[in-house]
């Protein structure tokens, strides 16, 4: 049987939260990277061959960024 | 809101004796963007290029390649005469072109006998400790010469137990060995030399002493490479003296060419020509004039009627004034807009620096970044980055503008705060935070605006932000579709998202504000009257689209979430700088002047993220957020026939 303190311990509920936060931005931190960096890497590619295509592709780059904020907002909800 | 200038298509007609004549008066009003003919069934073909064309390229490969190879940059430029760059061009070209060439095969010549020097020197250096003339190697009948290196060292008694009969030469340093023997001998002793990992050089052709060599083959290096560096001075003279001529000729001939080759772009018969393209509408009657002036009105000119497939295509000058100008360097890293719509350049001008604004907000930064763009536009001459550091200029009196409405300078607080823990003291003292009223999240919304203190106020003021952008695109994008497909596809295909929009609201409104009322249901049924609408206007795809406006939405958050990320940055080299000055207890030392060192490296910097971060992040909700409800470009841009002039003068 768990005792009383070490429930404490591991189901802090404002250490639960950070946890939580921690894990909502970090996630969608890494998520957001492994997508940018794909696409990055075309929009270099495509850069080489017509430097005009410079505005769609960091466009293009950084869409995914909206992941990360949402895993921000959700990171402050839950500490809100 | 701008519309790109206003174009008229004109046709211009005449009997190929004026064509000369014609094609010049153009190129002067540079007012008109030339369509390139296509041949076709019509039975008009493409001309031949003026007799002068050859001859003019010819001397334009010439001089740039001239240009190229003295290094020629464009400068400050000095305008000279036309007619006169004509008169010397010949002569001046011709000599240049010698000079040059003489000099670059003395140069290369010189270079290989350079070579050429390094090489013997290779081979007299491994003799340098065994002064012998090289006279000395060669022409014996009964004696065998070894010359070259061996790995250990070599004792004289190794050659002494085989024969008698020898000479031996050894520098114990450098491991160089002579060795003279008779013929008879030569065979065993080679033996004892390969034991010793012996290698044999090449005995130099020439005769005399090694030391004396080195010495005359150095001082002939040195005279050589001064020479090649006088030669590449006189080269680097020439330079100087020939720049302006090169870069007035280079802009002449451009000009002359550009010229005599029009005739490859434009339609003609037997005995007529006929030259169709783009002038804008309000310089229409200036070419007109000019044309028939040029011509003694022999040539026919006359403006068409714009189809509606002809004016997607029509090329696009903007038309905006000298404050917006800068911006429309945004506009073309995305897309020139088409001639058919709203050039979005004024309503970027003020979103633009305000969300970037927004998310700086600082007033310390905003100094910064806005005299390093006052320096660099006052000392770069360039027309490339004129542009953006106005753009930049825009954005940082913006930030200086929310730095006051935030009180932040370089991530400290200028006003006192107070909160439950105490009194957050501010730079400027008796700077009292006033709360203004309740926020969100019992949050107090106060003036100047404590950012990291009211995080989910300023999250929903960001998204209000996003929304307001967002319906100014959807009304930009209505006034665009009413204009070319009527109100009635506006209202479905712009005016849903609209509905839809009031209608979400209306139910949240329903059911957070009043609790589950007749509202909600009010709200409810505009929503679905919006999706229907958007659904007949843009069919399935636009349904799909739908959960894009909440992203959309959401995605202004980034707004406060960049700002936070810049102030925490600048909060902690704060804390790191002033933690080292305090642990040093008033004293001048060490710790002090490393903490002024952090204090201006942090804010080195953040003051360079401050330019990547909310910049890119504000073009960002431009592009995909906002463009993305209206903006479609591909535009052409508008190129007329002609030249800017910077070096000439007619």
């Amino acid at each position: 049987m768990v005792d009383g303190a070490t429930a404490g311990l591991f189901l802090d509920a404002a250490g639960m939260k950070a946890l939580g936060a921690a894990i909502a931005i970090a996630v969608t931190g890494y998520a957001s990277a492994i997508a940018e960096k794909d696409i990055g890497t075309a929009a270099i590619g495509a850069m080489a061959e017509n430097e005009g295509l410079f505005g769609k592709g960091l466009i293009l780059t950084v869409i995914p960024e909206t992941i990360v904020i949402f895993g921000l907002v959700v990171a402050l909800l839950i500490n809100a | 809101m701008s519309r790109p200038k206003e174009m008229t298509r004109a046709v211009i007609v005449g009997h190929k004796s004026i064509l000369k004549e014609t094609i010049d008066a153009l190129h002067d009003t540079n007012l008109f963007h030339i369509e390139d003919f296509v041949e076709d069934e019509s039975g008009f073909k493409i001309s031949k290029p003026f007799k002068n064309a050859e001859e003019v390229s010819k001397k334009l490969v010439k001089i740039r390649s001239i240009a190229n190879y003295l290094g020629i940059e464009s400068k400050k430029p000095v305008v000279q005469k036309t007619d006169s760059i004509l008169r010397e061009l010949d002569s001046k070209l011709n000599e240049l072109d010698r000079t040059i060439s003489a000099k670059t095969e003395s140069i290369s010549q010189l270079e290989n006998e350079l070579k050429d020097l390094e090489s013997q020197k290779r081979e007299i250096l491994p003799y340098l400790s065994i002064d012998l003339d090289f006279e000395y190697y060669r022409g014996y009948e009964s004696l065998r010469v070894f010359a070259g290196t061996v790995k250990s060292s070599l004792e004289e008694s190794q050659i002494s137990s085989i024969t008698q009969a020898y000479e031996l030469y050894f520098d114990p340093q450098s491991k160089a060995v002579v060795l003279f023997v008779a013929k008879n001998d030569a065979g065993k002793v080679y033996e004892v030399l390969q034991g010793l990992g012996f290698k044999e050089f090449r005995v130099p052709e020439r005769g005399g002493v090694p030391s004396e060599l080195l010495r005359f083959i150095e001082q002939r290096e040195a005279e050589v490479t001064r020479r090649i560096e006088s030669l590449k001075g006189e080269i680097e003279s020439l330079k100087t003296r020939y720049a302006d001529f090169i870069l007035a000729s280079d802009e002449v001939l451009t000009i002359e060419s550009q010229k005599a080759e029009l005739p490859l772009r434009i339609a003609t018969s037997e005995n007529a020509f006929i030259i169709d393209g783009w002038a804008p509408t309000e310089d229409y009657d200036k070419l007109v004039s000019v044309v028939n002036s040029a011509t003694k009105g022999k040539a026919y000119i006359t403006s068409l009627e714009i189809h509606e497939e002809e004016e997607e295509n029509a090329p696009v000058e903007y038309n905006n004034s000298k404050v917006v100008a800068p911006m429309q360097e945004i506009m073309d890293l995305y897309s020139r807009p088409k001639y058919t719509e709203i050039d979005p350049s004024s309503a970027i001008f003020i979103t633009f620096p305000l969300i970037y604004g927004l998310i700086l907000g600082d007033i310390g930064y905003a100094m910064i970044l806005g005299g390093l763009a006052l320096t660099i536009k006052k000392l770069v001459k360039s027309d490339a980055v004129k542009p953006l550091m106005n753009i930049l200029i825009y954005c940082e009196i913006s930030a200086a503008f929310f730095g006051v409405l935030y009180g932040e300078f370089l991530g400290f607080a200028l006003a006192s705060l107070h909160t439950e823990h105490g009194v957050v003291p501010g730079l400027i003292p008796g700077w009292e935070t006033i709360t203004l009223f309740e926020g969100i999240g019992g949050e107090a919304f106060t003036f100047p605006v404590h950012r990291s203190h009211m995080v989910m106020t300023m999250i929903v003021v960001s998204i209000v932000v996003g929304l307001l952008h967002l319906n100014f695109g959807y009304l930009l994008g209505f006034s665009n579709v009413a204009r070319n497909h009527g109100m009635k596809h506006a209202i479905l295909e712009k005016g849903s998202w609209m509905i839809i929009e009031l209608g979400a609201i209306l139910a949240a409104a329903g059911y957070l504000v009043v609790g589950g009322s007749a509202l909600m249901y009010v709200g409810a049924i505009v929503l679905v009257l919006g999706i229907v609408m958007l659904a007949m206007g843009e069919g399935i795809a636009g349904v799909v689209e739908l959960p894009s406006l909440m992203g959309n939405t959401l995605s202004y958050a980034r707004i406060i979430a960049v700002g936070l990320s810049s102030i925490y940055i600048a909060g902690t080299v704060n804390d790191i700088a002033f933690g080292m000055i305090w642990a040093d207890h008033s004293q001048i030392g060490f710790a002090a002047l490393a903490a002024i060192l952090v204090f201006m490296l942090g804010h080195s910097l953040n003051s360079v993220l401050s330019i990547i971060a909310p910049g890119l992040h504000a073009l960002r909700l431009q592009y995909v957020e906002f463009f993305g409800k209206f903006y479609q470009g591909g535009g052409r841009k508008f190129n007329p026939f002609g030249y800017i002039r910077k070096y000439t003068e007619e």
